[in-house]
């Protein structure tokens, strides 16, 4: 007995030591994946770099590896964390003024057109093609999904060029707009799966008489983040991606007829189907409501499937189906696309350091752990997704109706905004015509020429016209 | 005493006062420093991200408020605001201080509770409303509602009903500070008035009438100056809650000047925007002052 507790102690000693060694193996044999790429990592030993990221699963997939990276490079990695909002003014405060606190950031396409135009980020080109820096074969451009890399190239023209020049930085997930309903009510009341905008009104209008809760949920503050996801993918779509919010001129074209006939019937199906605070709904509160089984239809951001489809958290869990955006006469959808991504700022001291962050920030390996580990959906490489593991998880959303819907729209899905860096205040102009057209205050005609107007004056103030 | 000694001696007499104001005048310049820039900046062009096109533009930035429609309509919200504001959280603050007041039973337990309101950061108050506040019956207040055979109250989702919760959210945080100086006052009161008040006569309702309310008078206008330059510049619990929506009806003149500032990073004509809030501020609280100085007086 005594000797047993003896030989008790003496293991429970030597656990950690065991388990540190496990830890070290494992650290080892995760070191020696990215030692597979043929540059050295241990070039800009000794650096400092400060990461400015914004509060996202992808950032929380991000802080664990930290300390592996330091291990890899000798670099030194500190990093900011904030909410959304803060994270952008904190961003822009620290580009304007030069001042190289970040030195990678987390942005994204039509985030790029605002710091592009005075020159505060780094075209990546450079980096990618530096054999010093980066190993091509190791780290697999092309395993991107080419729409993705597209979303994050820019030829720096007001008006158009997306797709074209360099690129400014390097996607860590993908995000396009779909259509996901309750398919056990859809069922039950025999409701057919919208194709078309009138069909989308009915199908709400019918949820919200049979099943008593709205038909459909919506983000609805006046705020571009209101704008840019189902409502103008459905614009685009029920257009057939014949409109766009300026025209040749770049005078700003809300209030083109067809324009003005969409937004009538979409302001009309959320009065009479959506939730009463449709005017106070942020895209959390929208995903929530649909999570909480609150709504029929929602027309949004794809990756929220994740968490519908959470049985932790989700009440609806098994029971959504996810059909493409209503579409226009041609019968396609035209989604946007939105990818968070890392770049590099003008004024960092340690470039090289960010780049070889950066490299390894979205290397196959981190990504895959950042989809695997901590739900950081959808992927934006294509090896990721085919993952088995990935594949499980992904395959089973909607009885697989998910990642068909996914992959079809991604053949149409683009950047729907037009490229200038007042995208933010032109939205919020938009999304106050929104509302002064829900709550009969304008009609919808009036309500978008007068955002037109508001919108060609900023443009004009800024001298970007 | 040496002439050496002497100026030694003259020299720190005269350093002195300056060395002990040294912590106010560094705090000063920590205040004034911001203000001044600020106040340069809203006669400028100053917009963050065309850092090429800064100029000083004297009091354009001013001058376009006019043309600007959501100014207007901002203003009217501040002021607007404001009134309602004081006046219900001055009105039932008095009702609340003279309940405490009264020798009720467990007054004391009451007051203690009465602080929770202070102690919660108003960004967590408004947060917690929030929830509490859903449009359908899941909301936890238009659950209680319905059991008076109330209607679901579509709280944020309305431009009446986000400014009603506003107003309710922010005298909810609020009403325990009001109460608390007016039960003070109440408290600090001379017995004398009361006894010569009930010697002649004078019933319940008079004497709030005729003793409680004049003497009462300079705490009053306290909470009233208080609280008005308060609401004049509320931001917190709009930001959290409306964001100035729905259709701009809660939009005031601080969240304008942040969205200018931080949403659009128009510095120059934010800064404007917060200074001509900071000239409101200061007149009507001027005003108030001096109603304070003479209710003072009156009673002293």
């Amino acid at each position: 007995m005594h000797l047993r507790r003896r030989q008790l102690a003496g293991l429970l000693l030597a656990a950690p030591v065991i388990g540190a060694g496990l830890a070290e193996a494992q650290d080892d044999e995760a070191l020696a994946y990215y030692r597979q790429a043929k540059i050295d990592w241990q070039q800009a030993k000794g650096q400092s770099l400060t990461i400015g990221l914004n509060k996202h699963p992808f950032t929380e997939s991000l802080l664990p590896l930290i300390p592996e990276f330091r291990k890899l490079t000798g670099i030194n990695v500190e990093y900011l964390i904030l909410p959304e909002a803060e994270y952008f003014t904190k961003l822009v405060a620290d580009l304007s003024q030069q001042r190289g606190e970040f030195s990678v950031i987390m942005t994204g396409p039509v985030r790029n057109w605002q710091y592009v135009t005075p020159g505060w980020i780094l075209p990546l080109d450079d980096f990618l093609n530096n054999p010093k820096l980066t190993d091509k074969s190791w780290y697999k451009l092309d395993d991107f999904y080419p729409a993705l890399i597209a979303a994050n190239r820019w030829n720096g023209k007001t008006g158009g060029g997306i797709g074209e020049g360099p690129i400014y930085s390097i996607p860590v997930l993908e995000e396009s707009y779909i259509l996901s309903y309750r398919k056990d009510i859809f069922d039950q009341y025999n409701i057919k799966v919208p194709t078309t905008l009138e069909e989308m009104a009915e199908a709400a209008r019918l949820v919200k008489k049979n099943a008593g809760i709205p038909g459909i949920v919506a983000r609805g503050t006046p705020s571009v983040a209101s704008m840019g996801t189902g409502f103008m993918s459905g614009l685009k779509s029920y257009t057939d991606d014949q409109w766009s919010e300026f025209d040749g001129k770049l005078n700003a074209n809300f209030h083109d007829p067809r324009s003005v006939k969409y937004t009538e019937a979409w302001i009309n199906m959320v009065r009479e189907s959506g939730p009463p605070n449709w005017a106070n709904m942020q895209w959390y509160d929208a995903m929530e409501a649909f999570t909480a089984g609150q709504a029929g239809m929602i027309v949004d951001a794809d990756f929220f499937a994740a968490n519908y489809e959470d049985p932790k958290k989700s009440k609806v869990a098994g029971k959504v189906g996810y059909a493409l955006i209503p579409a226009g006469p041609g019968g396609k959808p035209y989604s946007g696309l939105w990818t968070w991504a890392l770049g590099i700022s003008k004024a960092t001291k340690n470039k090289e350091a960010a780049w070889l962050f950066a490299q390894w920030a979205t290397a196959p390996r981190t990504l895959l752990n950042a989809t695997v580990g901590y739900r950081n959906y959808n992927p934006s490489r294509k090896s990721v997704t085919d993952d088995p593991r990935v594949q499980e998880i992904m395959g089973s959303w909607g009885g697989g109706s998910y990642l068909k819907t996914v992959a079809k729209n991604l053949e149409t899905a683009k950047v729907i905004w037009t490229p200038q860096p007042e995208r933010t205040r032109m939205g919020d102009v938009w999304a106050r015509a929104l509302h002064e057209i829900y709550f009969q205050r304008m009609s919808a005609a009036d309500a978008l020429k007068k955002a037109s107007m508001e919108t060609d004056k900023v443009l004009k103030e800024a001298g970007i016209k | 005493m040496s002439t050496t000694r002497k100026r030694r001696h003259w020299r720190r007499e005269r350093l002195l006062p300056y060395l002990l104001l040294a912590p106010a005048l560094v705090l000063l310049a920590g205040m004034v420093y911001p203000f001044l820039l600020g106040l340069y900046y809203s006669f400028t062009s100053y917009w963050l991200q065309y850092p090429n096109r800064f100029r000083f533009v004297w009091l354009d930035n001013y001058l376009s408020l006019i043309e600007e429609p959501l100014f207007a309509r901002a203003l009217e919200f501040t002021l607007g605001f404001t009134l309602a504001a004081v006046v219900i959280q001055v009105g039932l603050g008095l009702a609340v201080a003279l309940f405490l007041h009264a020798r009720i039973p467990g007054r004391a337990a009451i007051r203690a509770l009465m602080l929770l309101p202070l102690m919660i950061p108003p960004v967590i108050t408004a947060l917690m409303w929030k929830i509490m506040m859903g449009s359908t019956n899941a909301g936890i207040l238009n659950y209680l509602l319905s059991f008076l055979g109330v209607d679901p109250v579509n709280w944020f989702g309305s431009t009446q009903g986000a400014i009603v919760s506003v107003l309710i959210i922010d005298t909810w945080g609020n009403l325990p500070f009001v109460s608390l100086i007016l039960l003070g006052g109440l408290q600090a009161l001379p017995t004398e008035p009361y006894e010569a008040a009930r010697v002649d006569g004078a019933g319940p309702i008079d004497i709030l009438r005729y003793v409680t309310l004049p003497l009462l008078s300079p705490f009053i206008v306290l909470v009233v100056l208080f609280r008005t330059m308060d609401s004049l510049r509320i931001f917190d619990v709009i930001y959290a809650t409306t964001l100035g929506g729905p259709n701009d009806a809660t939009t005031n003149l601080h969240i304008m000047a942040y969205q200018y500032s931080f949403q659009w990073y128009q510095m120059g004509k934010g800064m404007a925007q917060a200074i001509v809030l900071l000239i409101l501020v200061v007149i009507i609280s001027y005003l108030l002052m001096r109603l304070w100085n003479r209710a003072s007086e009156s009673t002293a």
